[in-house]
């Protein structure tokens, strides 16, 4: 028996776990592997394999039965609330009711994608970097804590992430959205352009216009061939699986990249419960997985663990790993485990009509959107909420058909519809939330999971600065579109929920010093040196920038340091 | 694009890299519609043909019923709308003949195209919100089924699966 333990021991021992198969467990994976780390990567979900298990990418709008609704049956196995959002499309990429309950203490949306590849199946691929005033800005601001890396920490970083993934952009050379390393830019359409131009003169060139960094191949450079990627074909189906590897994904990219180093192990159907913390060591020994077909309890052991199964979930692991030392949670002497959650703040949206360029349209489909930078609070405090917002803008022409009316009449304005007679052009706000202690997760005394995991409670709601900020947003966009001459401008608070916005972050912040943050510089934990977060909890304050790039570029920093402190013999 | 094209530049895009996987080689034909036979009585099923036939009809360019589009109506029906809204749907077609009976003292099936047309459009503006219902849904199902239609995408609104580039700002083709 005694044995048979061992070479149990012995078989489950690898160099190093990676915790989730998402954006940023991905990049773990493929940096650990490449180092030359026997890693296994635990997922809770099932294997999605690149192109084969993409069954809606190829097909057509007459291909789906139901035109892309979904039937009742089909529907009733989903959470009521989400059902609206549920197509025929992006099905087999959406998460059934009851797998993983929580407890909304207070109203939060968690959207989650719970497969190999996680969120970066279903991610808009947005992709802008930091800069020092994102950095500074918990400092500057006093709020939170200060950050303990800086933009020169992580620069080098962006690049590396940058290049394997694929990012298509131009550089703008502006202080506050640092240039990276950039494939062909995708060009923003006349009315936009128009857009850019109204800003910089009626703003002293303090408010820009550029299109969005996004992570397609615009042109595929040797590395992205290497990993079988090719170009961007603008089809916009991306939220499907693209065959292609037309954008970057877990499945497309770093996965198949560490598979092939023939260090990777991806264990699908793997929940990790908790780690494994070895109080003679002072260190994690390992963590404890429950299969989700057996729902038995199976160990794995390693040198170091890397934990990205999203923010909640990284909060939900750590607070579930519970020993004689750290009651409260791994690393968590200093009680702040699971507080400090913040979000992006997506409420306020605005429309506009544009009625200029009639004879002007656009060719082809367009993956990203135009971005405005955050131009509010850059450099010093100028109004009555702290930090600021950047946006998302997009102009269209579309076209329009009559369904008025029966018959031969009908058919024909069906059959040719007529181009709009003005562009259609919206915006969206993405504000940075600033963190505060309130805002938290927290294990539900009673209630489990169907895996014996306690239930999250979400506690978090927006501050009044989160209100000011929709306002702002509201009424400079209303400025800004009236000076650019759009008509019919509509600007609304659309008061969704924290959590809509699918940037939650906070929990495990990263800070200087172990009685005010759970992470060091290095993403590792203060207390527990052989475990890092770098997804999204690991962030001290949120920037105003879709995060995933620095999550990506956090991770690969942290697993490089790791595997350098291996090699001192200091893990 | 059509299917035979998009498989093709996905092959060339993809370079022999990966081999194409089996939902790309197989079960490409036309969706095989199953219904239930007993979701629709033949009667039934006779005027919702007539009516989507009435709605958009075939004539130098193809209708909705030549299209499937009465198919495609009952596999909605059947598995998409909870039961009070396809009981409704039933309740409107029996409606339909009445109305017919009523108006021209002749089914549905046998009164002309205007007359049909005058019957349908009464729907859309009565007073009764049930009927209005009924017209008004399945008017959009037989729009939705008609506009997504291989023929109606490919033929007529320029589908093209993967444009593979986008300009920002061309001129409108006179
Ligand atoms: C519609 C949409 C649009 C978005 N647009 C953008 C955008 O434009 N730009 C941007 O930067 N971000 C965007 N995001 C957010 C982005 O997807 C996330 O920031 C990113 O995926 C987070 O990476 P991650 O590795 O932390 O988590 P994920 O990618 O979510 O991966 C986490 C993985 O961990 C697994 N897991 C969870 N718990 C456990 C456990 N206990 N044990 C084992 N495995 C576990 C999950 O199954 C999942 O596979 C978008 C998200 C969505 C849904
Ligand atoms: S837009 Fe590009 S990345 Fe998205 S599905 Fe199309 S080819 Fe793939």
């Amino acid at each position: 028996m005694a044995n048979l333990a061992i070479d149990i021991k012995k078989q489950n021992t690898y160099d190093a776990i990676v915790i989730g198969s998402g954006i940023s467990g991905g990049w773990a994976a493929k940096e650990l592997c490449e180092k030359g780390l026997k890693t296994i990567v635990l997922e809770r979900g099932r294997d999605i394999k690149h192109i084969a298990d993409y069954p809606t990418a190829m097909k057509n709008p007459w291909d789906f039965e139901h035109r892309g609704q979904v039937p009742l049956d089909v529907r009733s196995q989903y959470p009521k609330g989400r059902a609206a959002f549920l197509r025929e499309e992006t099905l087999p990429f959406a998460l059934k009711d009851g797998i993983q309950p929580f407890v909304e203490e207070k109203p939060f949306t968690w959207t989650r994608g719970y497969h190999v590849g996680g969120k970066s199946l279903m991610w808009a691929r947005q992709t802008q970097r930091w800069s020092d005033l994102d950095f500074e800005g918990p400092k500057r601001d006093v709020f939170a804590v200060d950050w303990p890396i800086r933009y020169a920490d992580i620069a080098p970083w962006y690049s590396h992430v940058e290049k394997f993934a694929g990012i298509s952009g131009n550089k703008d050379g502006l202080q506050e959205l640092p240039d990276g390393e950039f494939l062909t830019p995708i060009e923003l359409n006349c009315v936009e352009q128009h857009l850019k131009k109204v800003l910089i003169k009626e703003y002293d060139s303090k408010r820009h216009v550029i299109q969005g960094r996004c992570a397609h191949v615009t042109d595929p450079q040797p590395i992205h061939l290497k990993q079988g990627r090719a170009t961007c074909q603008h089809r916009n189906l991306c939220n499907r699986g693209c065959p292609y590897g037309g954008y970057f994904s877990s499945n497309a990219s770093t996965l198949p990249w560490a598979a092939k180093t023939g260090n990777m192990t991806l264990r699908p159907f793997s929940t990790v419960h908790s780690i494994i913390f070895d109080e003679k060591l002072n260190k994690a020994s390992g963590v404890r997985v429950v299969d989700t077909n057996t729902k038995e309890m199976i160990e794995y052991y390693a040198k170091i663990i890397f934990v990205n199964g999203s923010a909640l979930n990284s909060n939900l692991i750590l607070l579930n790993s519970i020993s004689a030392r750290f009651p409260n949670g791994l690393g968590n002497d200093s009680g702040l485990l699971g507080k400090f959650i913040a979000w992006h703040n997506y409420r306020g949206k605005i429309s506009a009509e544009y009625e200029g360029f009639l004879d002007k349209i656009t060719d082809g489909k367009n993956p990203s959107n135009g971005y405005v930078p955050r131009f509010r609070n850059l450099h010093s405090q100028e109004t009555d909420f702290l930090r600021g917002y950047a946006a998302g803008v997009g102009a269209g022409r579309g076209s329009y058909s009559s369904r008025e009316g029966i018959g031969e009449d009908l058919k024909n304005s069906l059959l040719f519809p007529k181009l709009n007679n003005h562009w259609h052009v919206s915006s969206w706000m993405m504000g940075e939330c600033v963190p505060i202690e309130k805002n938290h997760v927290r294990l539900h005394e009673t209630l489990k999971d169907p895996f014996g995991i306690p239930q999250l409670v979400t506690s978090a709601e927006w501050t009044d600065n989160d209100v000011k900020m929709v306002k702002d947003y509201m009424e400079q966009f209303t400025e800004m579109f009236t000076k650019a001459g759009f008509r019919n401008i509509k600007a609304v608070d659309g008061k969704s929920n924290p959590g809509s916005d699918i940037h939650e972050m906070g929990g495990v912040r990263m800070g200087h010093d172990p009685k005010t943050s759970l992470l060091n510089q290095w993403n590792a934990l203060h207390l527990c040196k052989n475990v890092f977060v770098t997804d999204g909890a690991c962030m001290t304050s949120t920037g105003t920038q879709n995060p995933s790039l620095t999550y990506m570029a956090l991770t690969a920093r942290a697993a490089n340091y790791a595997v350098g402190e291996m090699k001192k013999k200091n893990l | 694009m059509n299917r035979r094209l998009a498989i093709r530049d996905l092959t060339l895009a993809l370079g022999g890299l990966v081999s194409i996987p089996s939902w790309a080689s197989n079960g490409w034909n036309a969706n095989s519609l199953s219904i239930s036979s007993s979701f629709f009585k033949t009667a039934e099923q006779n005027i919702l043909e007539v009516i989507v036939e009435t709605i958009i009809p075939e004539s130098s360019t193809k209708g909705a019923k030549s299209l499937g589009v009465p198919a495609f109506l009952q596999k909605m029906l059947q598995d998409c709308y909870e039961a009070p809204v396809s009981e409704n749907i039933k309740n409107g077609l029996s409606a339909t003949d009445a109305t017919a009976q009523k108006q021209f003292g002749k089914p549905f099936e046998g009164c002309n195209t205007q007359q049909k047309q005058q019957i349908l459009l009464g729907f859309e503006k009565s007073e009764d919100t049930r009927l209005k219902e009924f017209y008004s849904l399945i008017k959009n199902l037989t729009i939705l089924g008609y506009t997504t239609s291989e023929y109606v995408q490919t033929e007529f609104l320029h589908y093209n699966m993967a444009p593979g580039h986008y300009y920002g700002c061309v001129s409108v083709k006179k």
